[in-house]
């Protein structure tokens, strides 16, 4: 296309006319590209039966778009030529009309935009109904061919989307929660980023004060004490609910995978001086005798068919096993473990492993013993983000030069000093932005806990459905909690985008 | 200097016959050597030929796989408690500085005496300033190490290894990363130390540094000290034949 | 390591062992498996103790007794449950084996079409988010974002209960654009194709054609490297393919023109496939038989008489030769039913019952069957035929078929996963530094060359290690499958759970089967990259 300007303005200068020639461009551009052509051919006749369709649909809209487009293909194409663009032109030659393909795309994608933009819009708000009276509801939709969205379906179930069966007496609770954390938010904001704080008291206590805030957490949405005391004891399966139990799980699960997130990526890392070769082998060895005797004997005796037998053999796997160790892990158990772990749980769906927690886990304890749902879920999540947070620290750990090691080594710092001081304050800061990138992943994989029986933010957009007031409405609160969803995670990405840049400022 | 090992006797580096092997690459062959205290020495030799590792396995950087090394009257071996111990005594200076991003210089400097040597805040911090003078940079206290110049770099490594008040000093081409300009700086700092009584191994190729301030000057080559001498003997009237090509080639440019 | 350098230290001062860095790492090592170890011998023990307190038999043998090693008997034992769409032949009478062995498979089969889909779209969405087209990059930003940031469950639910379940019923299925695709609550139905006996040839001919090409190839590589100049030689390889191709297709056509037939009455008055479209024609009183909806439309055609018109066929379940007929039926537009029998006898006896007017089957059928009073008219016939979805009473016949839970998991994983994959590659484009491309082209290189020999092995060496975790997070989001009804390995495994009561055998097998998937995903990937590696180096 810029070459056809550029052809077209050489003729209106009258510099060289015989420079272009319609049929020498065709030959030239189009033709000799025969893909191009075909190309522009099929994309000039989806256009025009999308327009055709549009100006049947909504002939005001798509003929005013036309004009639009139009018009501004030509002052374009009339700047490019005579090169005097103003500010507008100049940016539509580069960003929408920089080619043939790409005017009649625009083209194309404003109208099946705008179609799109009008079936929704007109699900949306024109054919909605927004009143929260169920019945008035049924009649205002009645009124449509096609009904529009209920929203009141939303706002009726509004609080139980964001708390569902929370007390309404302890809504309280939930207020200090929230303020106590914009407070110390806010006061974060003020302080860490700030050098004058680096060394104050303020820092130190404001951390202190983050360091009792899941103290706090706890102590307000569970409870203290029994029934008619100040604070009395929740049940976490019943009270809890809604995007409550949402950002509960997601907050949980990302701290306090933590811990066992970052023993696991320093044990997959550990370069100790591994178990001697012989010892492993000694071990397995006899071990595998014993389980020979006592397991694939019997086994062989009982077993009818060679499939049988085979399985009976399962013993044998401790070979390959043992190899694995001597070779691969240099006997480094610490290592096997750590990794083995990892990939495991890396390996299977979140779902298997919410389900082990809801049947297996039960049978793990010792008889007698109970937990709770809520509880149970929250450990398998904390335990299936470790693994994946220990990959991200991992990722942290190999950013960090083999010098700095060497030099907390020379200086005679203790292994743990040399980690805590110098090695995961940077690793750690360097894998701010992917663990924020796992946190939104974990906040989108809480909805899962739907499926083992806890209601949150998506069970209870499913349960709007089955209510007798709102049967059937399901697009509305998906809509809705996607909406919530989309936000939180967005703010998130964001805020750790910028957080990314201001660590890489002043203190690289 | 705190603790004073027993044996108080001259020879504060004892090599002998050092061997280390990286998977069947055999990178000492056999290592041999005895520093003084007070000693001023410079190891020079070709790429690849053992210096870093050498000087590394004197700190437990590196394992050695035979042989025997003993520093300050204590023998390097898989004893935990020696390994720290030889780490407080002897401190070491890398080509790469290796200064820690996430500290200020200062807090660079007061990292070891605080945390290895116990020494409480207010000690380490006058310390810390005094060394900081002592390398010329006093006024950069409190910038972060990523807004120095390589040579000022350099300098606040060197005050940092220097803080712990090692009884050797060991440097490893501490000056192949700077710029011309900056070299020098660090040089002067180096010959300042030399002439004050430390204990120096460095691995140099700064020849004016080693004619001037060494006692002696080693050649390493292919995982042996090929030949050592005293600057002027060694500069002027080398024995071996692979130190006088190598000479030939570090003196022609 | 080690082994090969004598011991440490010659004769070192010996050391207290609790001091010998060696003897403290390997005694810490094995002190902490052994607490592991221990720890997960007492939680095995508590499952054992729970278990003997719940009374269930986890360990039943065949013989009744019970013994640990015939902790996996059960899966022998006869699942009872239905599985709404299988790969492989599934029966309720089948054993547990046999099901979850189903379930795997449709796992598989959601992994295969889902990775191949997402990599498609993921793609397309990497490079327009890269687009000059200002429009086309912000939709597609729009896309990613919309979708990376909102859970995989919800789009799930809200593609399987909020549109596909609201789509029409079968009887106004909706075709998007006037395509023969067909949305309803019955899921999707896509025309498919059908292969006529013919195929083999155009088979072989187009396998000549390969070979011309390449030997055009090679040849035209030769001349390329002694003259030094470009002489187009792919554009001469496929236009070499395309002279087998082409014309075989007709050849295979011609040849094949005798294979499939119908029978009609010998007085019939049917010569040629053309008269049974004559026929309706007159029956109905129409010039064109595409009117004839409408007509009816409009009251001026009874159902009644369209009925009487319509022409039945009979023949064998899943002949190609049904498909043939179909499509031959179907562009003269001629109203037409279908009887479909087990074998070419049954066939010939409904047609023999006056079941149906035509007989369709493979000439030799015909030929054998030898019905008297009658004439057999050949079918003409392509390599390939369009077999397009047919309404027939309640169903879609022909064509593929994809059930509304398939559908749900399968375009909802596309969606989602392509939203990752498109991050991948165009942070794979950006990742190859600008001076790569702009070296390429000084040193004269095509823009097909730069892509193929300078752009792509670098950019794939940034993208393949992402890209194989979202193909191993596609596999394992395929386990939400049972939100959307449809049986995958985990909902599988679940029935075969409830009903066995077998609860870790069946997380042990279920967690095996994945990171099987994983294993296998990884090992195609990472030999793939190795490959790459390669050609880079
Ligand atoms: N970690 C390692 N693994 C394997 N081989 C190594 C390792 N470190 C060093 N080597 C090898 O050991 C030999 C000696 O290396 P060393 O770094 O001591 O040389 P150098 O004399 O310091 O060289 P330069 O002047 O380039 O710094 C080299 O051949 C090197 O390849
Ligand atoms: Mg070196």
């Amino acid at each position: 296309m810029a070459t056809l300007y550029h052809n077209v303005r050489a003729v209106l200068r009258g510099e060289a006319a015989d420079h272009f020639s319609l049929g020498h461009y065709l030959r030239e551009h189009l033709l000799a590209r025969p893909w191009l052509l075909l190309w522009l051919l099929l994309l000039t006749y989806i256009t025009v039966r999308v327009v055709m369709s549009q100006l049947a649909d909504a002939p005001l809209t798509t003929l005013v778009v036309l004009l639009v487009w139009g018009v501004s293909v030509v002052a374009t194409a009339a700047a490019e030529l005579t090169r005097r663009h103003s500010p507008a032109t100049l940016w539509l030659s580069h960003n929408l009309y920089n080619s043939l393909t790409n005017a009649l795309l625009t083209l194309l994608l404003v109208l099946v935009l705008l179609g799109l933009g009008r079936g929704f819009f007109g699900w949306a708000v024109t054919r909605a109904s927004f009143t929260t009276d169920p019945d008035a509801a049924k009649a205002q939709l009645a009124a449509h061919e096609e009904p529009g969205a209920n929203w009141g379906a939303v706002g009726d179930n509004f609080r139980n989307l964001m708390v569902f069966r929370f007390p309404r007496e302890e809504d309280w609770r939930l207020w200090t929660l929230l303020a106590w954390l914009a407070v110390l938010a806010a006061a974060s904001g003020f302080v860490y980023g700030r050098a004058v704080f680096r060394r104050s008291p303020l820092r130190r206590g404001l951390t202190l004060l983050w360091l009792l805030t899941p103290v706090l957490s706890f102590v307000l949405l569970v409870g203290l004490g029994g029934e008619g005391s100040f604070l009395p004891r929740l049940n976490p399966d019943i009270a809890w609910g809604g995007l409550l139990l949402t950002l509960i799980i997601a907050v949980f699960g990302i701290l306090a995978s933590f811990p066992l997130g970052l023993v696991l990526a320093l044990g997959r890392r550990s370069r100790v001086q591994g178990v001697p070769a012989w010892l492993v082998w000694a071990a397995s060895l006899a071990l595998l005798a014993w389980l020979l005797v006592t397991q694939s004997l019997p086994g062989l005796r009982a077993a009818t068919t060679t499939g049988g037998r085979i399985v009976a053999l399962w013993p044998l796997l401790l070979l390959p096993a043992a190899l694995l160790i001597t070779r691969a892990f240099r006997g480094n158990l610490v290592a096997l473990l750590s990794t083995a772990y990892i990939e495991v749980i890396r390996g299977v769906p979140l779902i298997t492993i919410l389900f082990m927690s809801i049947i297996i886990f039960p049978f793990l304890l010792p008889p007698g013993m109970e937990i709770l749902g809520t509880w149970r879920v929250m450990a398998a999540v904390a335990l299936f983000s470790a693994a994946y947070l220990a990959e991200n620290v991992r990722g942290g750990l190999q950013s960090i030069p083999r010098g700095q090691y060497e030099a907390a080594d020379a200086l005679g710092l203790s292994t743990f000093a040399k980690y805590r001081i110098i090695i995961l304050p940077q690793a750690l800061r360097a894998v701010i932005p992917a663990i924020v990138g796992q946190f939104i992943a974990l906040d989108k994989d809480t909805t899962l806990v739907g499926i083992v029986a806890l209601i949150e933010l998506l069970g209870v957009a499913n349960l709007i459905s089955a209510q007798p007031d709102w049967l059937g409405v399901r697009r509305e609160p998906y809509v809705f909690i996607a909406l919530i969803y989309f936000t939180i995670n967005m703010l998130m990405a964001t805020y750790s985008r910028r957080l990314e840049r201001q660590l890489g400022v002043g203190e690289r | 200097m705190t603790t004073k090992s027993t044996a108080e006797t001259d020879e504060i580096i004892i090599c002998r016959d050092v061997h280390k092997w990286y998977g069947d690459f055999e990178a000492l062959r056999g290592v041999s050597l005895t520093v003084k205290r007070g000693e001023v020495i410079v190891i020079i030799g070709p790429s690849g030929s053992g210096k870093s590792t050498f000087i590394r396995t004197i700190n437990r950087l590196e394992e050695h796989q035979q042989g025997e090394i003993i520093v300050d009257g204590i023998t390097l071996s898989h004893d935990i408690r020696n390994i720290a111990e030889i780490r407080r005594e002897v401190g070491m200076v890398f080509q790469q500085f290796n200064l820690f991003p996430h500290l200020t210089v200062l807090e660079n400097i007061m990292l070891a005496p605080m945390n290895v040597r116990k020494w409480p805040r207010p000690k380490a911090e006058e310390r810390a300033r005094h060394w900081l003078a002592r390398v010329g940079i006093p006024e950069q206290a409190d910038k972060y190490p990523g807004q120095l110049s390589g040579g000022q770099q350099q300098r606040v490594a060197i005050a940092r290894t220097l803080c712990m008040e090692p009884l050797i000093l060991m440097f490893d081409e501490p000056t192949s990363a700077l710029d011309p300009e900056m070299i020098k700086e660090v040089l002067d700092v180096m010959r300042d130390l030399a002439t004050s009584g430390y204990t120096v191994l460095a691995v140099t190729h700064e020849m004016g540094f080693a004619r001037t301030v060494a006692d002696r000057v080693i050649f390493m080559d292919g995982g042996l000290i090929v030949e050592q001498n005293t600057p002027t003997e060694f500069f002027a009237n080398p024995q071996n034949e692979r130190t006088r090509q190598f000479l030939s080639q570090i003196l022609s440019h | 390591m080690t082994d090969i350098a004598p011991d440490a230290g010659g004769r070192p001062p010996s050391i207290p062992f609790w001091r010998d860095s060696r003897v403290l790492g390997v005694l810490a090592q094995i002190a902490f498996f052994t607490l592991v170890v221990a720890g997960l011998v007492g939680l095995g023990r508590n499952v054992a103790g729970n278990m003997g307190r719940l009374g269930e038999n986890q360990l039943l043998c065949r013989d009744g007794s019970s013994n640990f090693r015939c902790a996996f008997d059960f899966l022998r034992l006869d699942a009872q449950f239905e599985i709404a769409e299988t790969v492989i032949a599934y029966d309720p009478s089948d054993s547990y084996g046999r099901a979850l062995l189903a379930g795997a498979l449709n796992t598989a089969k959601v992994g295969f079409f889902g990775i191949i889909l997402a990599t498609i779209l993921g793609t397309a969405t990497g490079i327009a988010r890269l687009s000059s087209n200002w429009l086309i990059r912000t939709i597609a930003r729009w896309y990613v974002d919309l979708i990376r940031n909102t859970p995989l469950l919800l789009q799930l639910f809200f593609l399987f209960f909020g549109v596909i379940l609201l789509l029409p019923s079968i009887r106004q299925a909706a075709q998007p654009f006037g395509l023969p695709i067909f949305l309803s609550q019955r899921g999707i139905n896509l025309p498919g194709v059908a292969l006529m006996p013919s195929f083999t040839l155009w088979l072989a001919l187009i396998g000549v054609g390969l070979l011309a090409a390449g030997v055009v190839w090679w040849l035209l590589g030769r001349r390329e490297r002694r003259l030094g100049r470009d002489t187009r030689r792919s554009l001469w390889a496929l236009l070499m393919l395309l002279l087998f191709a082409v014309p075989g297709w007709f050849v295979a056509a011609a040849a094949g023109a005798g294979n499939q037939g119908f029978v009609v009455a010998a007085d019939a008055g049917i010569a040629t496939p053309a008269d049974v479209a004559a026929r309706a024609r007159a029956a109905l009183g129409v010039d064109d038989l595409s009117a004839v909806e409408a007509a009816v439309a409009a009251g001026e055609l009874t159902p009644e008489q369209v009925e009487a018109a319509t022409v039945t066929l009979c023949t064998v379940e899943g002949a190609p030769a049904e498909a043939n007929a179909a499509a031959w039926l179907r562009r003269a537009a001629v109203p037409y039913d279908v009887e479909r029998a087990p074998g070419p006898n049954e066939a010939i006896r409904a047609y023999l019952d006056g079941d149906c007017r035509l007989l369709v089957l493979s000439r030799a059928a015909l030929t054998a069957a030898a019905v008297p009073n009658s004439a057999i008219v050949p079918l003409p016939e392509t390599p390939l035929r369009l077999d397009v979805p047919r309404i027939e009473g309640l169903n879609f016949v022909g064509g593929l078929k994809l059930s509304p839970n398939f559908a749900a998991i399968l375009i909802g994983l596309v969606i989602y996963t392509g939203a990752f994959i498109a991050e991948i590659v165009r942070a794979g484009i950006l990742s190859v530094p600008r001076g790569q491309s702009e070296a390429a082209r000084a040193l004269g290189l095509s823009e097909g060359q730069r892509l193929r020999l300078v752009v792509l092995p670098q950019a794939l060496r940034v993208i393949i290690p992402p890209l194989t975790s979202q193909y191993l997070n596609l596999v394992k989001n395929s386990s939400l499958a049972i939100a959307v009804g449809y049986p995958d390995l985990w909902s599988t495994a679940y029935t075969t759970l409830n009903q066995s009561g077998r609860a870790i055998q069946v997380f042990l097998l279920v967690m095996g089967a994945y990171l099987s998937f994983s294993l296998v995903i990884s090992f195609f990937l990472n030999w793939y990259n190795r490959r790459i590696a390669l050609v880079e180096r």
